[in-house]
């Protein structure tokens, strides 16, 4: 989901940038200095999963895990991504320097909106089923939101990408089905094993 | 009667000799080619190939239209025959918007047909990319323990 270096404008850039600016002045105030840890643990998680290449047919996609950023991170989620994906550009070459604050927003607003609209429901809920149905519809709907906004951000660089956006969108189809069922299982984990975590 | 058909088949039959040469022209064809060609390999920072992907050549002489266009093979390799000497472009990108960009000098001796080879790229493989993961892990760690001292200030 990493978008390269040289592809997107200045003008969608700067828009990338002041985005990410935004979101982390309003993730570090919300930020609970006693979870820091945890924060950075999950951000390790983050900078791991792209590590981790899923096969689909000739191609091959990586894990994003963004949902689960989310419910676990809740609004203090963009620092997170932030840090891990400048680790991601400087340490293996993902994405870039100039383009992280465009990739931080790719990222971070759905981590952030899966937390608003599924968080508190995924905490209450009780039953098994209803637990993962709600963290696999957060686990989809995180990726294509993730897809849908980069797709944005390509057709305002160039509306000769809209050929490439329907392939971005349709490519990560299967992406999402599969960070829905990795989401599942890690919140029905985590909902019996550390709960605390989704607090 | 018949004399006319007789006539009618012998002028068919000479215009299909005539237009003979002009069938043929649409013909197919192959020959072993001595031009030599600028073979690439594509791969992400893991090491991984990128297989089928899109990719595009931009020669020295023209940097907006594509000169060749095509995909990588299972193995992210792709090649064309540079016709001219210079700086050519060769951009391979997948649908998840990954891009490589490589940048090859062909030489007046390149094309004559010498021997070139380039590795541009940066490839992490085992060890290197075990560091480097170790690395951004510990340095997330004590950014993250920076920020808890500067809020327990």
């Amino acid at each position: 989901m990493h978008i390269s270096e040289g592809i997107l404008s200045g003008g969608v850039l700067a828009v990338g940038w002041a985005g990410t600016v935004a979101g982390v002045s309003f993730g570090l105030k919300r930020t609970n200095p006693d979870r820091i840890i945890q924060t950075a643990l999950i951000s390790s998680a983050f900078f791991l999963a792209s590590l981790v290449n899923v096969r689909i047919g000739p191609s091959s996609t990586h894990l994003t895990l963004l949902a689960p950023m989310g419910l676990i991170l809740g609004q203090a989620v963009f620092p997170a991504v932030l840090v891990a994906l400048l680790l991601q550009a400087v340490l293996f070459g993902f994405g870039g320097l100039a383009v992280l604050g465009a990739n931080t927003v790719v990222m971070g607003v759905p981590a952030l909106a899966v937390s608003m609209i599924f968080g508190r429901a995924v905490r209450v809920a009780t039953g098994r089923g209803r637990v993962a149905v709600l963290s696999f519809m957060a686990g989809t709907l995180a990726v294509m939101m993730g897809a849908g906004i980069a797709g944005i951000m390509l057709w305002m660089t160039d509306a000769d990408f809209a050929g490439a956006v329907k392939l971005l969108l349709v490519a990560h189809v299967p992406v999402a089905v599969i960070e829905g069922v990795v989401t599942a299982f890690l919140v029905m984990w985590l909902k019996k094993s550390a709960p605390e975590f989704l607090s | 009667m018949r004399g006319k058909i007789f006539v009618s088949l012998v002028f068919m039959a000479g215009l299909t000799l005539l237009l003979t040469d002009e069938i043929f022209a649409h013909g197919t064809g192959y020959r072993h080619s001595g031009f030599r060609a600028v073979a690439l390999e594509f791969m992400y920072s893991t090491g991984e190939a990128m297989s089928y992907r899109e990719a595009r050549v931009f020669s020295p002489s023209d940097e907006k239209f594509a000169y060749q266009s095509g995909r990588t093979d299972e193995a992210g390799r792709f090649a064309f025959v540079p016709d001219r000497a210079g700086m050519w472009r060769v951009i391979v990108r997948d649908e998840e918007g990954h891009q490589c960009t490589a940048e090859i000098e062909v030489t007046a001796e390149t094309l004559a047909g010498g021997s070139q080879s380039q590795d541009t790229g940066t490839i992490l493989h085992g060890r290197e990319l075990l560091l480097r993961g170790m690395l951004g892990i510990s340095l997330i760690f004590n950014i993250a323990l920076i920020i808890r001292r500067r809020h327990a200030h």
